[in-house]
């Protein structure tokens, strides 16, 4: 199987160098749709979906390879060495901010810079460190993923959610976006949210801008700060939004603390 | 009749269903009567204070950042969205929700519909645990099964391990009891030797068929090395070797056109052996054996014999090995002798078949295909 069928990989725009977009737990490629098509003027523009998510190639999952976020930056790696030209800008948001990170370490020297959307090393409480979350609060979320994926019928569902009132919207956004199959959801969630690299943090060296919100109960302020504390090549950008998707709700913030980053690393 | 209200502007109080305007931060801006009191807070204390996600409870927060909200945002409007209202020192309450995403220069409002889940909450609490409660089920009926496949053929392997290395030995026995009967024995002694080279073969012939049996079940089938063979005069010279056998019962053999076929001889005369063997335990003491041997649409070996029926149901029952039939008396065979018989036809291609009524007694017939 392909890299471009597994990954769902979505080429346009041209430039010297190319922007890698990541979307997290719970959406798809979809997601990048009011950041990502300003760099395509100036930068070769990769979007893809993670496998299990969106449009990626169902049969290519598997719970033992991505039991871990290792078996998905595996195909990180993948990508980037397939459809990168020139220097390689990996954006992550959320999960996959620490997905490019491992990538990154898997391949040193492949990354030109990590641009971290709403990152959290750890989501959960452990001694000191404040992740947000406690035990107790990610098995409340699987609870309230079985109960909105209970309708659904075995494999593939439909959008999510259904979308009221919007005839304007194409049929293929309202089908793809947030489209997953329940148990690969369940998995992911557990991945995702007892996910802990903070022992890996100190080995990158690839230029990194972490873009925190300043108000994220995903990924809260106190997390963006100690992740700009452990990554010695990082810049910390606050911006004012509430919630965890700021290049959904502050698409306007988010680009500007990107381009400004962008142009101080000369890329 | 008083009048009913009919103007369109009923007040948001009077409607049956949970109604809240907020921020696009989900600040609330506005919230009826119902929704502030499922809440279990005074308007008061929710509007511009609080964000219609703090009153969630953990999980449903969560779901609302990574799922709804982003969703909201780029579909417009969500329907049917199930979440949990968390209230202090009070069980939450199940609500499903509507929301719609509007803008009004520049500003962005969500408008949220909101009702109480509880009966569909218990149903899908149910259907959940019934779920779970089927997947352990199942996963204890697929270990169980995997427990006696595994025994099964370690037994299997066992027969095979264990008859093959029961050869050696009962050849040493075999052929010290034949260098003794060359020398002077008394005929008491003669014999016993007779006695214990009987039993020898006998066991010889058991093992054999053990190491068939695990054969055709382990290896995929019984080997068979294909020759051209004329059938008539192999069953006839077989027929004659186990008259001296079955000495006392008639054994006759019927020609039907041509014998030339492709087979293996070998395995053809301990087809024959084990069909005859059997029609002289089972079938009317006495009375004769008739092997008919021939050639029609295909190659055919039949062997029939007067005396009871098989009764329908267990005439597919008997091709199994471990079955015997009730009046067995021979000791020869542990149940094995048509499980082999099959096999045999199988290895050649061909299939094994018994019709048995009581008018016309029974009859095993082994056809395959001339080639």
């Amino acid at each position: 199987m392909s890299v471009r069928t597994r990954n769902n990989v979505q080429v346009s725009g041209s430039g010297l160098a190319t922007m890698f977009f990541a979307h997290g737990f719970g959406c798809d490629q979809n997601m990048w749709r009011l950041l990502a098509p300003a760099y395509s003027t100036r930068y070769r523009t990769v979007s893809f979906d993670l496998v299990g998510s969106g449009g990626s190639d169902l049969s290519a999952w598997s719970p033992t390879k991505y039991a871990t976020l290792q078996g998905y930056a595996s195909d990180v790696v993948e990508i980037v060495r397939e459809f990168g030209e020139g220097p390689a800008i990996f954006v992550g948001h959320s999960v996959s901010a620490m997905i490019g990170l491992l990538a990154d370490l898997e391949a040193p020297g492949l990354f030109g810079a990590q641009i971290m959307i709403g990152p959290s090393p750890c989501y959960i409480n452990d001694g000191d460190y404040v992740g947000g979350f406690t035990r107790k609060d990610i098995d409340s979320l699987l609870e309230a993923l079985d109960s909105n994926y209970l309708g659904w019928a075995s494999n593939m569902a439909p959008a999510i959610m259904g979308a009221p009132g919007q005839p304007a919207l194409g049929d293929e956004l309202t089908n793809s976006f947030c489209r997953t199959d329940p148990e690969i959801a369940k998995h992911f969630a557990r991945v995702t949210f007892l996910s802990d690299v903070r022992s890996e943090l100190p080995r990158l060296a690839t230029p990194t801008l972490i873009l925190q919100c300043d108000d994220d109960m995903i990924a809260p302020i106190t997390v963006g700060e100690y992740l700009h504390r452990a990554l010695a090549q990082s810049t910390l950008t606050i911006v004012n939004n509430v919630g965890h998707c700021p290049h959904l709700s502050a698409p306007s913030a988010s680009g500007a603390a990107i381009d400004r980053f962008l142009m101080e690393q000369g890329l | 009749m008083a009048a009913l209200p009919t103007d369109s502007n009923t007040p948001l109080d009077e409607v049956a269903c949970g109604l809240m305007r907020t921020a696009e931060d989900g600040t609330i801006l506005r919230i009826n009567r119902i929704f502030s009191e499922w809440v279990g807070q005074p308007p008061g204390a929710l509007l511009q204070r609080r964000r219609f996600q703090d009153l969630l409870t953990m999980g449903g927060r969560i779901f609302h950042q990574t799922h709804w909200a982003p969703l909201l945002r780029m579909q417009g409007s969500i329907s049917e969205v199930k979440l949990e209202l968390a209230r202090d020192e009070a069980p939450p309450i199940p609500i499903v929700i509507n929301a719609i995403r509007h803008e009004k220069e520049g500003v962005a409002y969500h408008e949220i519909a909101a009702f109480v889940a509880r009966d569909r909450d218990k149903y899908e609490r149910e259907l959940v645990l019934s779920r779970k409660r089927l997947e352990e089920l199942v996963t204890e009926a697929t270990r169980l099964q995997e427990e006696a496949k595994d025994r099964a053929l370690f037994a299997e392997q066992m027969i095979g391990i264990v008859s093959h290395d029961l050869r050696n030995p009962l050849s040493g026995i075999a052929m010290g009891a034949a260098l003794l009967t060359r020398g002077q024995l008394s005929e008491g002694q003669q014999r016993t030797l007779n006695r214990i080279l009987r039993s020898a073969d006998r066991a010889h012939a058991l093992i054999a068929d053990l190491l068939d049996l695990t054969q055709a079940r382990l290896g995929g089938g019984l080997s068979v090395s294909l020759q051209s063979v004329d059938l008539h005069h192999t069953i006839s010279e077989a027929l004659d070797e186990l008259s001296l056998v079955h000495q006392g019962r008639p054994l006759h053999h019927k020609t039907v056109g041509s014998g030339e076929c492709t087979a293996d001889r070998n395995r053809l005369v301990q087809l024959l052996g084990n069909l005859v063997s059997n029609a002289v335990a089972y079938g009317t003491p006495g009375r004769p054996v008739t092997v008919t041997s021939g050639m029609g649409s295909q190659c055919f070996i039949a062997v029939h014999n007067e005396g009871v029926a098989i009764p329908p149901e267990k005439q597919e029952l008997i091709f199994k090995p471990m079955t015997r039939g009730a009046q067995n008396s021979a000791g020869r065979s542990v149940g094995l002798g048509l499980f082999i018989v099959r096999e045999i036809a199988k290895a050649h291609g061909g299939e094994a078949r018994v019709d048995s009524t009581a008018d016309g007694g029974t009859t095993f017939t082994v056809a395959f295909p001339r080639r």
